[in-house]
Order: C-alpha cells, then sequence, then structure tokens
C-alpha cells in the first residue's frame, strides 16, 4: 500500500492566515501523503521516505488534528544513524547530512527526544565545510582562488568532505540556536553560530541576497536565489542592522512580486515576515497559485502550509518575532 | 654471475612489490569497452527557434536507424537556472520537437527528467524557462531528478573511486536516454556537451547544490563514471544559440545555428567540440571517453547531414581552457 487510506476530512484549523480553507485542505492533503512507516516521501508519486519532506511536514502539520505526529516522530527516531546525525532517507549511507539539523528542529516539542536532539546538536557541532581545515585554506587562498570567498568564514556542508553551502550553513544556524545554553559540552555553539553567520555574509551576491553560496566567480557576480535568500534570512531574522541584510531583504521583497513557484514564494513569505516586511499579499497570491494540492513535491507542500501559518512556522523554527 | 635461489626470491618479491604499486596506475579504470565500431553523427542546420524545429528534427532523425517502439524513452535536457538573456538551458522548442518525434516513432512514453545543479527550485526554473506551458499543454510528464526515489547504483568505472552512487529510479527504468545538452562552455570542464550533461542525473537532495561531491572527486573523472553506469542511446545538442565564454551561467550567446545529432555520445561531443573550434583529445573527458565509451576520431564517425566546419573563430574560454583551441 503506498499511502494510508483512512479518510481524513475538512476541520477547521485556528491560523491567521486569510485563506483558512486552503490551508485545511493543505494539510489534509499532506497528512493523505503520510506513509505507514511514519514518514513522508518527496514525491507524491514515491514511497521511498525521506528525512526533508517528513521534517517539514511534521512542522507543518504540528498540533494539526490530521496527520499522525507522533508516527512522524517516531520515523524520526527510528532513522538515526549510530553517530546521532540523520541520513537523507532510512538505507542511505551513514555518515549524515545537512538534514540532521531540520530534524533537531521537528523534534524540538518532544521529550523524549531530547537524548537524540543532543546527540544531533552534537553532530552539527563537530561537522564544518572543508575549507575550516588548515590545508584547505591553505589551497583557496594560494592556488583555487576563480571562486571569490573567504576561507576563514565557514558554515556547513551539504554532506562531509565537502565546502560550506548556505542552505545547509543557514539550517544548522537556526538549530543551534534554539539551544538554551551553551553549556555541558555545547560551549562551542556561540562560535559556530558566528563563524556561520560571518560566512553567510561573506558568500552575499553583491546586489544582495544569496544562492547556494557563490557570489563572484571569475569575476562575475552570479545572481541570488529568492529560496536560498529566504532561507539564509531566517537564519539572519535578528541581524536586520546589517546592510547585506537589509540588501537583502529588498530584494526579496521585490523579487517575491514575481515569484512562479510555490517553494520559493512561500520561503519568501516566512523570510519576510521574519524581518517584519508586509506579506499578507503574496500570502493571498501563494493560496491562489493553481492545484496547490496537486503539487508533486511534498516538501513544497508542506512549506507551502508553513507559509500559511506564519506565526506557527516562524516559532517552529526559533525565530522570535 | 650466477644467480642464487635467494635471489630469486628477492628479485620476484621485488617484482611483486613494483607490480603492486604500479598496476592501479596502468589497469584500466573502466570494466567494459562500450565503443560501437562505427558511429552516426548528423549536423543540422537550423537558424532559429521556431515551430519548423518539429520538420528539421523529424528529417534528422531518419538518419538513424532507430527503434524506440514500445520503449520508456526519457528526455534529459539541460535546465541549470534562468538568468534572462543569457543562453543556458536547452530551449523548450527543441524538447518538444523531440518528444513530438518519439511519440510518432512509437514510442511507449515519453518523459522528460532534469535534477537542476544550481537553483533547488525546479519548478521555477520549469517556470521562467519557459517549459512549464509547453508541458502542461502537450502532456508531457516531468521528473524532477533531483528528488525521484533513489537506487544504491554500482558504478561501471573507477576514475572518482566512488566506487557507487545512488540515483534516480526514473533513469535506471528508461529504455531509451536521450541527452539534450546545451552547446556550452564551462569555466571547470571547458565544455558541457552531452556527456557533461548527465551531472543532472546525480541526486541534488542526496548530494547537495551544486552537486558538490562530484567537483571534489573530479569534474572529469566524475562525467567518465557517471557516462559509464547510465548509458546515454542518443544525443540532440541544442547548438542553435549556443553559450562561449564564462558557461556555464555567465556566459555570452554564440548562435551556431546547429542541432548536433548523434548515436554516440562522445561522438557527439567530439564533433560539437569541433564545431566550437576546439580539439576535442584535448578535453579530458572526451579523450579519455573515446578509450572505451564511444569513438571521437573522425574515421570512426559516419557524419551525415552537414560537415563539421570549424568556426572563423573559436569559442572564447576562461584562460584556463585556452589550450582546447585548435585554431
Amino acid at each position: 500500500m503506498r499511502f494510508d487510506s483512512k479518510e481524513v476530512s475538512h476541520y477547521k484549523v485556528r491560523t491567521v492566515t486569510n485563506d483558512p480553507i486552503v490551508l485545511s485542505n493543505l494539510l489534509a492533503e499532506l497528512a493523505l501523503r503520510q506513509l505507514p512507516c511514519g514518514g513522508w516521501a518527496a514525491l507524491a508519486s514515491s514511497s521511498q521516505p525521506a528525512i526533508e519532506p517528513t521534517c517539514y511536514s511534521a512542522l507543518a502539520l504540528g498540533s494539526a488534528p490530521v496527520g499522525d505526529i507522533a508516527r512522524a516522530q517516531g520515523f524520526l527516531l527510528r532513522t538515526r544513524n549510530p553517530n546521532g546525525s540523520w541520513p537523507v532517507f532510512p538505507g542511505d549511507d551513514q555518515e549524515g547530512g545537512w538534514v540532521t539539523s531540520l530534524a533537531v528542529a521537528a523534534l524540538r516539542d518532544l521529550v523524549p527526544a531530547i537524548p537524540a536532539r543532543l546527540q544531533g546538536i552534537h553532530w552539527v557541532l563537530n561537522c564544518a565545510g572543508k575549507e575550516s581545515n588548515w590545508l584547505w585554506k591553505w589551497k583557496f587562498r594560494t592556488a583555487d582562488r576563480h571562486v571569490r570567498f573567504d576561507p576563514e568564514k565557514y558554515g556547513w556542508p551539504w554532506f562531509p568532505d565537502t565546502v560550506s553551502w548556505v542552505v545547509p550553513t543557514a539550517f544548522s544556524i537556526l538549530a543551534l540556536s534554539q539551544i538554551p545554553c551553551s553549556c555541558g559540552g555545547l560551549e562551542s555553539v556561540p562560535f559556530r553560530v558566528d563563524r556561520g553567520i560571518e560566512m553567510l555574509m561573506d558568500r552575499a551576491c553583491p546586489g544582495g541576497g544569496w544562492n547556494a553560496g557563490n557570489g563572484v566567480v571569475y569575476g562575475t557576480a552570479l545572481a541570488p536565489h529568492p529560496d536560498d535568500t529566504a532561507i539564509a534570512l531566517l537564519a539572519l531574522s535578528d541581524r536586520g542592522q546589517y546592510p547585506i541584510v537589509q540588501g537583502s531583504v529588498d530584494y526579496l521583497e521585490r523579487v517575491a512580486q514575481t515569484l512562479t513557484a510555490p517553494w520559493s514564494l512561500a520561503w519568501a513569505i516566512l523570510a519576510l515576515a521574519a524581518h517584519h516586511r508586509p506579506s499578507s499579499s503574496l500570502s493571498s497570491s501563494l493560496a491562489s497559485f493553481p492545484d496547490l494540492s496537486g503539487i508533486e513535491d511534498t516538501s513544497t507542500l508542506a512549506v507551502v502550509c508553513l507559509a500559511l501559518d506564519q506565526p506557527r512556522a516562524l516559532q517552529a523554527f526559533g525565530v522570535t518575532l | 654471475m650466477s644467480l642464487t635461489r635467494r635471489d630469486l626470491l628477492i628479485g620476484s618479491a621485488a617484482l611483486a612489490a613494483g607490480a603492486a604499486v604500479t598496476a592501479p596506475f596502468l589497469l584500466p579504470k573502466y570494466h567494459s569497452d562500450q565503443r560501437p565500431k562505427r558511429s552516426r553523427v548528423a549536423i543540422l542546420h537550423a537558424q532559429q527557434y521556431s515551430d519548423q524545429l518539429d520538420q528539421i528534427l523529424a528529417a534528422g532523425l531518419r538518419l538513424f536507424p532507430i527503434n524506440v517502439r514500445g520503449k520508456k524513452v526519457l528526455l534529459k535536457p539541460n535546465l541549470v537556472d534562468y538568468i534572462p538573456g543569457n543562453a543556458i538551458n536547452t530551449h523548450p522548442l527543441l524538447v518538444l520537437a523531440a518528444a513530438e518525434s518519439f511519440r510518432r516513432m512509437g514510442a511507449e512514453s515519453v518523459l522528460l527528467a532534469e535534477g537542476p545543479g544550481h537553483q533547488r527550485d525546479t519548478q521555477l526554473v520549469l517556470s521562467q524557462s519557459g517549459y512549464q506551458q509547453y508541458l502542461r499543454d502537450e502532456k508531457i510528464q516531468f521528473v524532477d531528478l533531483n528528488r525521484d526515489e533513489l537506487i544504491r547504483t554500482p558504478l561501471r568505472a573507477s576514475y572518482t573511486g566512488m566506487g557507487d552512487l545512488w540515483l534516480p529510479r526514473t533513469v535506471q527504468e528508461a529504455d531509451f536516454l536521450v541527452s539534450m545538452p546545451k552547446i556550452k562552455t564551462h569555466h571547470w570542464s571547458g565544455v558541457t556537451l552531452s556527456m557533461k550533461n548527465m551531472f543532472g542525473v546525480v541526486p541534488g537532495a542526496r548530494y547537495g547544490w551544486p552537486k558538490n561531491i562530484l567537483h571534489w572527486k573530479g569534474i572529469q573523472e566524475s562525467i567518465l563514471d557517471l557516462c559509464a553506469t547510465v548509458p546515454i542511446h542518443f544525443v540532440i545538442a541544442d547548438g542553435i544559440v549556443a553559450m562561449e565564454g564564462n558557461g556555464p551561467l555567465n556566459g555570452t550567446p554564440r548562435p551556431l545555428g546547429k542541432i548536433v545529432l548523434a548515436d554516440d555520445p562522445v561522438a557527439a561531443d567530439a564533433t560539437c567540440a569541433r564545431l566550437m573550434g576546439f580539439e576535442p583529445g584535448r578535453i579530458a573527458h572526451i579523450g579519455e571517453g573515446s578509450r572505451f565509451l564511444g569513438n571521437a576520431s573522425p574515421a570512426l564517425i559516419d557524419l551525415v547531414g552537414e560537415t563539421v566546419n570549424a568556426p572563423g573563430t573559436s569559442f572564447q574560454v576562461v584562460p584556463e581552457f585556452r589550450h582546447l583551441r585548435a585554431l
């Protein structure tokens, strides 16, 4: 059986969105896509569960009366690697990856998951972009200088043994920022968060915003991406005074009006809300996208749900308004 | 001088040790020689992207003894990112023409699949680059290879030493894979043609954006491992408007007016390289690929359609790849 066969009727959800019916329909669709194992697959047509869509879905469903959040949390706890990290999907290699920071966020309200979250946090702290090593620093300073960046400012890679990139760094900062204290083996949290923020500032595109992490290559400024920019801005929600952040919020506000894809628009809405920019008209645009329930990509569906329920979504990511 | 038994033993041990050290460098890094005896390439003339492409491509495909009847055809265009005015992506009209041709040739199904290497929002790339509307109108299914189901796949060459990769189920289940690159220069690999286009089958969800592990393992090496493992059955290269300079994103559009068809990716890429004014043997993955994946030598390529006329001026490249120029 591919999906759970239970019937999910429409229900009312308390949200601040102007489109509660749209949201309740989307949450119901999301709940229907939950697999018997408790996880979600990346695509609606797939039955291979994966961590990223499961984390977004668990965050989106939260306390909604649909979906089995306990089963989702159980799935996340079962799929951990022995080293405390999370794989991309069950059966993947066990070295761990960037989704660890997402899983830590998705389990934040579950008391029995505290040991697993702590182990995950330790893994995140021990993981760093390859340029943090002196040998690679030297390489990037001397022989490999086509991409403009400062190797002293490192963050997190998608996967171990590669360099830092914007999205995994932003999610790691968000996960570490939720730690209530930097004690008991977590003393390096402030240092890593600061380094990560420096890295994000260093990798910004010259005109504002971020792409995967290459601002300038062969002397040419590369264009920013709305989704990467928005995720970076979520991690920098308390750094609104920085000119780079202000410029990037301005860029995102401009480009959001033109976005024709729900994933990017949903992230843009969350980031603009986090930076106190108006986003209600964007939310209405998002809610009026044709056939949102039919979105094949489950992560997109979940992030759309989060964007239509901003305050709860921002709280879930640890962003305080 | 007489050899004692002790001398023989020491000599044998030294020989064995020497062989153990040098053998990895001398043994081929590919598992099998996949080269056809001869390859066929067609160069078609097309000045612009228009509805005429359907007829041009259909005529071109008739030059090849292709049988796709009852097969699942997968079209793999080059969709990386969208920057207004830049010739980054395979043009959607050429992809549509290919889909229509293979449908007419009796394919069981024709689907489009790609995993953009730069932009995580695949839907945005599809929408901005003009694909989305065409796909909807023509009812062509699209699979996002960055997020497809994955199967651990042993690599059939060992240039990177990775051993295996997680690769999309959709790609593995296709009967007939058509690589549809944009003819471009590339600041890390010299060119990006049908073989480099296969980076798009490596899933971003597993390997990140960009697919950084392939860069660390060596771009040329990764291309060879991928192409040895995921066979390209046919090539339709978009050189109507190509790209030169700081490709694959920020180069300059270069009108070339050509579509290149081939039944061998190495022959296709070698021919495209010649059309760009490059010496194919100087491009590492084409040179090495000609040892086991396909034919690069003009003597082994049956050229139909137009002949290869090297341009008056080679394509511009970043300084590191100036040695590629044949002129």
